[in-house]
């Protein structure tokens, strides 16, 4: 696995440069196109809120909304139809290339998603859900451990005060999914303190009375409790996973990459969710393609991704999982 | 009389969640004790293979190998309570520790298939020995805050609890002693 900023330069410049270029100016006509289709749009917006106005039909305050909104929609139409075919080649020429370099061993699906089993088992989110999708799944060996992840969207319907419908995100980031170095039969799930930390002593009561969870597991470890709230089937099991060494691993994980971190370890699994509010392998349109810096931020966080196998050790494995 | 009798319910309320709770601890801890006891029978069931197998090369550390039979003997011999078991147990990681730092100057006992296999499995028992361990210091400490604590302790002492003892865990084993790498040095 490389993961070396220097050799990522040369291969940028090698292989992935004169592609690029081309891609580049697809995305540029795509930038132009839209920038025609909003001038376009603005215009007849603003005749149409003169003709409304002018003969009375409605107040300009509606007028305004009517043919502001219109052209809104009809831009967006053109925006997605524009985007989603060089989001496509995007994927093939940067965010594909990339994870070969990494890798070359493991595989990218860009439609293909983690399985709603697999969202399942790992028992992170037990909230029921109405929406279910994901992409980018990239799947394969790591140092010889079995990986799967993708970005994942997963969310809730909900009717408002006012009987509207609205879509809640349960969860949105990448969710991952390796085998764990550890035979192991309890379950164990590791979650972002949240009570605790808000409210100190009730907080840990409350933490203590979450039955849907299971036992609470208090571990040894500081940083660690502070971070994260444990649960577990088994007292003795959870600590033979959570050891000390793993522990702070989590625990330095935790504080490089600083967002909320869940954990779960299922029939020998380990999974793992990362909350990210944006698209993870999306490009930008606004973002020329030649600019290394761009391409690094999505080396960056596909290397982070890679890395956790090291991170963690799965790939040292004990006696019973050789 | 009414609001006698709601004080006096109220009171015997806080009088039975103490008593269930003072218990339910104690029964953590003997519950964590009895997987802890697990763990540590695996390891003296593997004691005398290890000894056999390392007994023809370790001419020197014969001392080692005997303290090392003589104190499974005494762990599986008696009934022994939580107290004794824990300083056995102190003993045996000690000797254990020991051999495995001798074992260092026995090139040919490192390269030995059946030994390196009781090795690895040493080591897992290891890693879950340590897990029982630190499970059965959170329930004795979580015990002991309850009978110490106000107001379980008036509780606790019409019950006739009394402290118990933690597992004091080397430094260096709290660090997740690897014991494939002291081999491999």
């Amino acid at each position: 696995m490389k993961t070396n900023l220097a050799s990522l330069l040369d291969y940028y410049y090698e292989s992935m440069y004169p592609e690029l270029k081309a891609l580049e100016e697809k995305r540029q006509s795509i930038v132009a196109t839209l920038k025609k289709a909003a001038f376009i749009l603005l215009v007849i917006a603003t005749i149409l809120f003169l003709f409304l106005t002018k003969n009375a039909i409605l107040i300009p305050l509606n007028a305004l909304m009517v043919s502001g909104m219109g052209a809104f929609l009809i831009f967006m139409f053109i925006y997605r139809h524009e985007s989603a075919g060089y989001g496509s080649l995007f994927k093939d020429q940067v965010i594909e290339k990339i994870i070969h370099f990494l890798d070359a061993s493991l595989i990218y699906d860009k439609t293909g998603s983690m399985s709603e089993h697999e969202y399942q088992q790992s028992e992170l989110f037990l909230e029921s859900y109405d929406r279910f999708s994901g992409h980018d799944l990239i799947s394969g060996k790591i140092e010889g451990v079995d990986v799967r992840f993708c970005d994942l969207h997963v969310e809730k319907k909900v009717r408002t005060k006012n009987n509207n419908e609205e879509w809640h995100d349960i969860f949105t980031g990448l969710f991952f999914m390796a085998d764990f170095n550890k035979t192991f039969h309890s379950k164990v799930v590791v979650l972002p303190d949240v009570a605790e930390r808000s409210l100190g002593v009730l907080g840990s009561w409350m933490q203590g009375m979450n039955v849907q969870r299971g036992e609470l597991i208090k571990l040894d470890h500081v940083e660690f409790e502070k971070l994260f709230v444990v649960y577990g089937s088994d007292q003795i099991e959870s600590r033979y996973i959570l050891s000390h060494a793993f522990m702070e691993k989590i625990v330095q994980f935790r504080t490089k990459i600083g967002k909320p971190l869940y954990l779960s370890f299922v029939d020998s699994k380990i999974f793992l969710a990362l909350n990210y509010t944006k698209p993870l392998f999306e490009p930008i349109l606004s973002r020329s393609l030649l600019e290394f810096n761009y391409i690094k931020d999505y080396f960056e966080l596909l290397a982070m991704i890679v890395s956790i196998v090291n991170e963690f050790k799965l790939n040292e494995k004990l006696w019973s999982k050789r | 009389m009414e609001t006698f009798l709601v004080v006096a319910g109220v009171i015997l309320l806080i009088i039975v969640f103490m008593y269930n709770t003072l218990i339910s601890k104690k029964n953590q801890v003997e519950n964590i004790f009895a997987g802890l006891d697990a763990v540590l029978k695996k390891r003296y069931d593997l004691l005398p293979n290890l000894v056999a197998s390392v007994k023809e090369y370790m001419v020197h550390e014969r001392a080692t190998l005997e303290k090392i039979t003589e104190l499974r003997s005494k762990a599986l011999n008696g009934s022994l309570d939580s107290r004794e078991t824990i300083a056995l147990d102190k003993q045996l990681s000690s000797m254990l520790s020991n051999l495995m730092v001798a074992v260092e100057n026995y090139p040919t006992l490192k390269a030995n298939e059946n030994f390196l296999h009781l090795q690895g499995t040493l080591n897992e028992l290891e890693e879950q020995i340590s897990a029982a361990r630190r499970a059965y210091n959170q329930s004795v400490t979580d015990y002991n805050n309850a009978i110490e604590m106000f107001p379980t302790n008036f509780m606790a002492s019409a019950m006739k609890l009394v402290r118990k003892e933690v597992f004091s865990i080397p430094s260096n084993e709290r660090a997740n002693v690897d014991v494939k790498n002291l081999f491999q040095k």
